[in-house]
């Protein structure tokens, strides 16, 4: 395929167009991706995850500059939400990341989810292939950010950041289940601001007392902002990156998750292709119809459309 | 989940122009609207702007100008979409413009222009219809 051989001789255009191909599901841009495959699997996929205004964006954009300055080269993906309220989306990471956009080589594309669960879009791990076949080596991809449920970014990436803030909370935001049971590595930013020392320390020795892995995440102060505490990012990135290489608890949990992925994006878009096929139906609308008339209750009503899309023999 | 074409819309703001109010108010217009739409920031030079159009693959370029400079800067914007390959872009231009500068703008292949005041509802229905033409 042209746009491939493109692709793998580094035209930037090729691989944008490429990525919005996979973004409408095309099934030219699947193709492409099969034969992008084989030539993937070495970059180094690193997740960036956190709650909004963390520093999420401004964090992407010094690892971008340092990996960039020791010769990486970077490919960047942010992933904003789409609204709830339609198709829309105001995609505004770049904005943060102006410095890595102006290295020669960094590619940065937006991203909306489009409705997708778990902090990234159905198209985000796709982009990591065509970043990849692109010739970038490390690949950092910025999740939407809505805070504990971003559980598909660990599954498309090797390495996982989560980033907070002194106001994180306290011992009962680490108990739920969610932030820290996704990250490889914490970042506490924002170190200027008062406490930010001893909620690292509070969420350091809570995670020394929850180690269930061989890998024990570390929590690293950063001010991203002046850009202090990036090469302890940097270093502490590439020991996680040789320990998922090299361990077999690492490099197990990578097969696990790439089976989760699937199943993730077969249910979306099994989802989508069963409500196609029933909606029209005249039953459809009838079991919203007595759902709105509060004849049937809203279980009842699910096991209704369950039945239209799955009728037993 | 849809798989579907979405329209997707660069706001950009060249040059030394530092009023950015306009812009915004246009890019979440566009968005509730439903279309996606990246922000370039304050203060972008015109190789930077078509980069981010190159990366991105947007269908839209919109420049808002109040500098008074619109007419050097779209110049030079078509220059350089035509050297990157992306001449079939379709630019639309906002901000402080002279009514007497409105057929130069079209000349230089400036789709629509809209200056401060357009109803948005105007701006949106101007990039919904060519989204059904194209």
């Amino acid at each position: 395929m042209e746009l491939v051989d493109k692709v793998l001789r580094g035209d930037e255009g090729s691989a944008a167009r490429l990525i919005s191909m996979i973004e409408e599901g095309r099934d030219e841009g699947y193709e492409a991706i099969s034969l992008l495959f084989p030539y993937t699997g070495k970059a180094h996929v690193i997740g960036v995850t956190g709650a909004p205004g963390a520093g999420k964006s401004t964090i992407v954009d010094k690892l971008a500059i340092s990996f960039g300055r020791q010769g990486g080269k970077v490919g960047i993906i942010a992933v904003d939400p789409t609204s709830a309220k339609g198709s829309g989306a105001f995609l505004g990471d770049r904005l943060r990341m102006r410095n890595a956009e102006k290295l020669e080589g960094v590619f940065i594309r937006s991203m909306a989810h489009r409705g997708f669960p778990g902090g990234i879009a159905k198209a985000t791990l796709g982009a990591a292939y065509v970043l990849e076949g692109l010739g970038k080596d490390v690949i950092l991809i910025e999740s939407v950010g809505s805070g504990q449920t971003e559980i598909q970014i660990s599954m498309i990436c090797d390495s996982v950041v989560t980033v907070l803030t002194p106001d994180y909370g306290d011992e009962i935001q680490l108990m739920k289940a969610g932030l820290l049971e996704i990250g490889d590595i914490v970042v506490m930013n924002k170190t200027d601001r008062p406490g930010a020392v001893e909620a690292a320390k509070d969420i350091e020795f809570y995670l020394m007392s929850h180690k269930k892995q061989h890998w024990q995440i570390p929590v690293l102060t950063v001010e991203a902002i002046q850009g202090k505490g990036v090469e302890d990012l940097i270093a502490a990135l590439k020991l996680h990156r040789t320990y998922t290489v090299e361990n077999s608890q690492g490099s197990s949990k990578k097969k696990e998750n790439i089976k989760r992925l699937v199943l993730a994006i077969f249910k979306e878009e099994f989802w989508g292709e069963t409500l196609k096929k029933i909606q029209d139906k005249a039953m459809f609308d009838d079991i919203f119809q007595q759902l709105q008339n509060s004849t049937i209750d809203p279980y009842k009503a699910v096991r209704m459309v369950m039945d239209l899309a799955l009728p037993t023999e | 989940m849809e798989n579907k074409k979405n329209m997707k819309v660069l706001i950009a703001k060249p040059g030394l122009d530092g009023h950015d109010r306009g812009a915004k108010v246009v890019a979440q217009a566009l968005k509730e609207a439903g279309m996606e739409v990246v922000y370039s920031g304050l203060h972008r030079t015109i190789d930077q702007i078509v980069n981010i159009a190159v990366q991105e693959d947007v269908n839209v370029i919109g420049l808002s100008i109040m500098t008074g400079a619109h007419i050097p800067i779209t110049q030079k914007l078509f220059q350089k979409i035509k050297e990157k390959g992306i001449g079939d872009k379709i630019v639309f231009v906002g901000g402080v413009i002279p009514s007497r500068d409105v057929p130069k703008l079209k000349e230089l292949g400036v789709v629509g222009v809209f200056p401060g005041g357009t109803p948005l509802a105007e701006t949106i229905q101007f990039l919904q219809s060519i989204s059904k033409k194209g």
